[in-house]
């Protein structure tokens, strides 16, 4: 077998050597060599055809067929789910709940949305949960004070050792990170996701509105809600 | 009044979310009024300031461990039988319920088909285990009886295998490898128990005979979507010697190669591949590999054996 028509089964997948799987939608794609692609490298379209087929064998409780499904996604997920929650742990956390929860449900998936849509559904729910669950503890939290009154992180104080690193540039970007998350804080739960999807992961607000199962205007207007607000807390800044 | 509407748009287009007509009446506006100029530049200078924060990726490490922990969860995991389906979840039906009143009559009716589906869950194989011998020896198994297996054993010095398997109650089948039941059994431990160990145990026991063509598709099958690094190992063992023989072999060995997450089983595959270095495709892998591996171990690897082979013109 020729180098890229070989090529080809690998990004797809094994299917053509078993003999219990009726599904042939991969023979699109393995006529056209120049669609070929070492995995990991798959275009738009193959990986389309891609996660269809690793849909239906998941949905057949083929397990493995489940996990490489997650590897399609896992990255973008704890992203988000990192800067959401702004704890490892946290993020680990939701990351887990959220793939348990699509194993689970993934039966139920019929394919009028996106998988993407599907799954960032689930992971944005988990996060608003943890919003809102913040939220209320709030006093709680233990939080050190500057001496003028503003909080400050620990953390911040740790000097950057790496090499090259420009000390002054990156306290001022922690200062910043530090203050616009101050600010995130006084957003609603889902003026902060609206604005966290659309501001650090660039999404189009009309796939907001789909996550959120809400409008594209009503996400449209919650942007504009939350970048009055922020621009109203940091109006000091320069 | 226009311009209130301009300053929502403003967000709106900084983002790059206004339609194109929309944003063509913006510009015409801003041209002419003053104030919303104003409004337009100091809004893109705070976007300017915010766009310098950026949300970090998450470390390889993390990545990683949540991987892992993600693998060991899924191993005990059930996923929702279709009985889970009709049982209802209440807070989610009610939310649906008070937008769409519709949906109550259908609440009753699902209601009853929950309350007799959730009855199915406790006739699952969670009943008594009454060990029983295998009455009927020339009779294959219907796959569709079987509700899951409970331990694969071999007899030590013997070759008898002992399959315990539930269907409504639990069952036992002895015999020795090339006994037909006992093969079927194999073939549906490897793919569909939950525990590890029984999987690794019903791979292990195939490993003995792998040239039983049905063996070798699981053995394939489990190398390429077991969940767990030791089974997926033992197979590959298992294939390494067909490696020349059988070319599906040889491609399920570069398909663990080239995507396996186990740094183990991936640089056992490199070893196992050896014999068949000279092959073009597998040539071809190497030379990848040997230039784009994140392992540095692979790269010089694979670095190696191409060394090894002769230049082609």
């Amino acid at each position: 077998m020729p180098a890229d028509a070989w090529a080809v089964s690998l990004a797809i997948g094994e299917r053509a050597h078993s003999k219990h799987k009726s599904e042939r939608v991969d023979r699109v794609s393995d006529q056209d060599p120049q669609q070929g692609r070492m995995a990991g490298l798959v275009s738009q379209q193959d990986r389309r055809i891609d996660d269809t087929m690793l849909i239906r064998e998941a949905q057949r409780g083929n397990r493995g067929a489940f996990e490489e499904l997650v590897r399609h996604y896992d990255h973008a997920v704890l992203r988000l789910a990192l800067h959401l929650t702004g704890s490892e742990h946290d993020a680990q956390d939701v990351y887990q709940d959220a793939f348990l929860k699509a194993y689970k449900n993934i039966g139920n998936f019929r394919f009028e949305c996106s998988f993407y849509t599907w799954i960032y559904r689930i992971v944005t729910n988990l996060c608003l949960d943890h919003l809102r669950k913040k939220n209320v503890r709030k006093e709680d939290a233990p939080v050190a004070k500057d001496s003028s009154g503003g909080e400050y992180d620990l953390l911040d104080q740790v000097p950057d050792v790496r090499a090259g690193a420009n000390p002054e540039r990156d306290l001022m970007r922690r200062q910043l990170g530090a203050k616009i998350a101050g600010a995130l804080d006084k957003l609603t739960p889902r003026e902060r996701m609206v604005f966290e999807l659309k501001h650090y992961h660039g999404l189009k607000l009309r796939t907001v509105g789909e996550i959120l199962q809400t409008t594209e205007e009503t996400a449209k207007n919650t942007l504009f809600r939350a970048t009055q607000k922020l621009r109203g807390a940091l109006a000091d800044m320069r | 009044m226009k311009c209130e509407w301009i300053r929502e748009s403003i967000v709106l287009h900084v983002y790059g979310e206004l339609a194109d007509d929309a944003r063509h009446e913006l510009e015409q506006h801003v041209s002419r009024c003053a104030d919303c100029a104003a409004e337009l530049k100091a809004e893109q200078d705070f976007h300017a300031v915010l766009m310098q924060d950026r949300a970090a990726d998450p470390t390889p490490n993390l990545l990683a461990s949540s991987r892992m922990r993600l693998q060991e969860a899924l191993e005990t995991a059930q996923q929702g039988a279709w009985w889970h389906r009709l049982a209802f979840e209440p807070a989610n039906w009610l939310r649906q319920v008070r937008f769409s009143p519709a949906l109550a009559s259908a609440i009753l009716i699902l209601g009853f088909a929950g309350g007799i589906g959730t009855s199915y869950k406790f006739l699952g194989p969670r009943t008594t285990s009454t060990t029983v011998t295998d009455q009927h020896p020339a009779q294959a198994l219907n796959d569709a009886s079987i509700t899951g297996i409970e331990s694969v054993t071999q007899q030590p010095g013997t070759n008898q295998i002992s399959i315990k398997y539930n269907t409504v109650s639990t069952e036992e089948a002895q015999g020795p490898l090339n006994d037909q039941r006992i093969q079927q059994l194999l073939l549906y431990a490897a793919r569909n128990n939950y525990n590890s160990g029984v999987r690794m145990d019903s791979v292990g026991l195939m490993t003995q005979n792998p040239s039983d063509t049905h063996f070798r598709d699981a053995l394939m099958y489990a190398l390429q979507y077991d969940s767990n690094p030791g089974v997926r190992f033992k197979a590959l063992d298992a294939l390494g010697p067909y490696v020349k023989a059988d070319t599906r072999v040889r491609d399920s060995l570069l398909q663990a190669l080239v995507n396996d997450s186990n740094p183990g089983v991936r640089t056992e595959a490199l070893r196992m591949l050896e014999p068949v270095k000279a092959d073009g495709s597998v040539r071809g892998v190497l030379m990848t590999l040997s230039a784009k591996d994140s392992s540095q171990y692979i790269r010089s690897q694979a670095r190696t054996l191409l060394a090894q082979l002769p230049e082609i013109d």
